[in-house]
């Protein structure tokens, strides 16, 4: 059953994705996730939506939103799967970021299918 | 076209406040410069100060969390007051960070400094007093609002860094831009200066140039107007003048001695009415009349006679009056024949016998056309002929008291034997009791008879 899931969750994000010729991340790729120097750990999403409207939101609108984010510790490994580029728009980024699809593939959240921001994604060398 | 003394003064004048006018600008144009490039540095110090602060403020709030960390990781209590002194020490920060954002209104900053601010205050209600109090709860859902305060934070001072940078910027460049309209006003004004010195040389020299000129020609009419004496044998011959002009050295008193022959001698002193340039011209005229007058007759009475016919028709000025004295002087025997039309400022000084006035034998010249009589007077060796023009006579002191004639023969007396030594002393004795007050002009002429011959200047 989770197999099914994680197969139609794949499918789904492949489809909804574009192609991503401009994005930093491929499918594929393996990566690490690590976010600021500040708090390096990472909040990762249920939907791309919800990560673009959190970078918008005002505080209590954000803080509204929490139930639908997963906080994971910095280093946690994954799988990118999706990339939708300049997807997320901030005032206090230099540029709009991708948001980027990816399976966790270690921790106890391994296997969960879920979306970062692109500089939370650091790939594994 | 010549400039006229008013447009050269006016010229001058102006010239010279505008040249004034544009030091004062260009003075006060560069203290206001500095006052505004000073108060731009003063504000871009602050924004350097006010950055740096926000740095150190944002390192605060990190030693605040990690302070946290450490207890929440090994609940030793020295992180507590780590975190204490890190949380006091952010909230002074944020005043003083503050107070200079409203002191360089820098409102919208100051606004998201609150914010900042505000969001640090959540987090310390929400997180720390929560860890603080249990330090094991360490829920997955306090974990990821740390996470939430912590992205906002990150966010705001970003923004917070980035408006400070743009004010930082804005300063730079408008010190800059300052700084080039400081160089470039400099420039202006020194092209200026420089125009206008050159444009006042152009005009000095212009102006020295025509009075140059001027200087020329008024030189050459006076040699034309200048009284003149001619030594004679057996004679001194003494003159000066003292002009109620100032700068000029003609007037309107005239003094001729002129050889009309082997032994005889014209000597003449008039006075015009009136003064300055216009009265010497008719010097000139007078001189030059009456030595043509002479040359054909020999009494002073019919010289006088003819001239003042001839005055009258020539210049045909109701207004115009002159007193002469004319004689003529025989160099061999000394004798004077003399006739006088209203000059009362002729005297002789005898030797060892004091100073007398020569009588008037007529009425003024130029008023009516009376007959004038002549006189006769021998002269002796040592006696001197003193003529002088009214000038002496009516020169007034400090009290403005006219020295009269009697007055005028005590200084003839006690003036120097020698006549050009006599005819100094009497100008200088009007200069010193008139002063400023001296409004006459003033011919002195003295002869005085010798014994041996004298020689030739």
């Amino acid at each position: 059953m989770r197999r099914a899931v994680l197969a139609l969750a794949l499918l789904w994000l492949a489809a909804v994705a574009p192609a991503g010729a401009d994005c930093k991340f491929h499918r594929g790729e393996q990566v690490v996730l690590y976010s600021t120097t500040d708090d390096p750990s990472v909040l990762i999403w249920d939907s791309r939506e919800r990560l673009r409207d959190y970078r918008a939101a005002s505080f209590d609108e954000a803080q509204a939103m929490l139930p639908h984010a997963l906080l994971v510790a910095p280093g946690t490994h994954a799988t990118v799967v999706s990339c939708v580029a300049n997807y997320i728009e901030s005032p206090t980024f230099h540029a709009p970021q991708d948001a980027i699809g990816v399976v966790i593939s270690s921790g106890p959240r391994r296997g969960l299918t879920r979306w970062v921001l692109s500089s939370d994604v650091r790939l594994v060398h | 076209m010549k400039n006229t003394p008013l447009t050269r003064a006016t010229g001058t004048v102006f010239l010279t406040v505008f040249l004034l006018l544009t030091l004062l600008i260009a003075v006060q144009g560069s203290f206001e410069t500095r006052a505004q490039i000073a108060g731009t540095f003063a504000s871009l110090s602050q924004i350097d100060e006010a950055q740096i602060a926000l740095e150190e403020l944002l390192r605060l709030q990190i030693d605040e969390e990690n302070s946290l960390r450490g207890y929440a990781l090994t609940r030793d209590p020295f992180y507590v007051s780590q975190y204490r002194v890190a949380a006091a020490g952010y909230d002074a920060k944020v005043n003083a960070v503050r107070a200079i954002l409203r002191e360089q209104k820098l409102t919208g900053v100051e606004q998201l400094l609150g914010t900042y601010a505000q969001l640090q205050s959540g987090w310390r209600k929400d997180i720390a007093m929560r860890l603080l109090q249990h330090p094991g709860q360490r829920l997955e859902e306090l974990d990821k609002r740390n996470k939430l305060f912590s992205d906002y934070e990150t966010g705001t001072a970003a923004a917070i860094r980035q408006a400070l940078a743009a004010t930082d910027d804005a300063l730079a460049r408008s010190t800059q831009s300052q700084l080039d309209r400081s160089a470039y006003v400099r420039v202006f004004w020194l092209v200026g200066f420089g125009l206008l010195a050159i444009l006042f040389n152009s005009y000095r020299s212009q102006l020295n140039r025509e009075l140059e000129e001027e200087r020329a020609i008024t030189r050459i009419l006076q040699r034309a107007f200048r009284s003149e004496s001619v030594p004679l044998p057996h004679c001194e011959v003494g003159s000066a003048y003292l002009s109620a002009t100032n700068h000029m050295a003609v007037g309107g008193d005239v003094f001729d001695v002129y050889r009309l022959s082997d032994n005889r001698a014209l000597i003449l002193i008039a006075d015009i009415s009136g003064k300055g340039v216009d009265a010497a011209v008719l010097t000139a005229f007078i001189k030059f009349m009456i030595r043509a007058i002479a040359l054909r007759k020999s009494e002073p009475s019919a010289i006088l006679a003819e001239f003042n016919t001839a005055f009258s028709k020539a210049v045909g000025d109701p207004y115009l009056f002159v007193s002469m004295f004319v004689g003529v002087l025989d160099t061999g025997t000394f004798r004077l024949e003399y006739a006088s039309a209203g000059h009362d400022c002729a005297f002789v000084r005898r030797r060892g016998d004091g100073v007398s006035p020569l009588s008037i034998t007529g009425p003024i010249l130029g008023v009516m056309e009376e007959p004038f009589g002549s006189e006769t007077l021998d002269l002796r060796p040592g006696d001197t002929l003193v003529l002088t023009t009214d000038g002496l006579t009516e020169v007034r002191n400090r009290a403005g008291v006219q020295l009269l004639e009697q007055g005028a023969m005590e200084l003839i007396e006690r003036a120097s034997p020698g006549a050009q030594q006599l005819a100094d002393e009497l100008i200088a004795q009007v200069r010193a009791r008139g002063g400023s007050r001296v409004t006459d002009d003033l011919a002195v002429l003295a002869i005085r008879v010798v014994d041996s011959e004298v020689p030739r200047a």
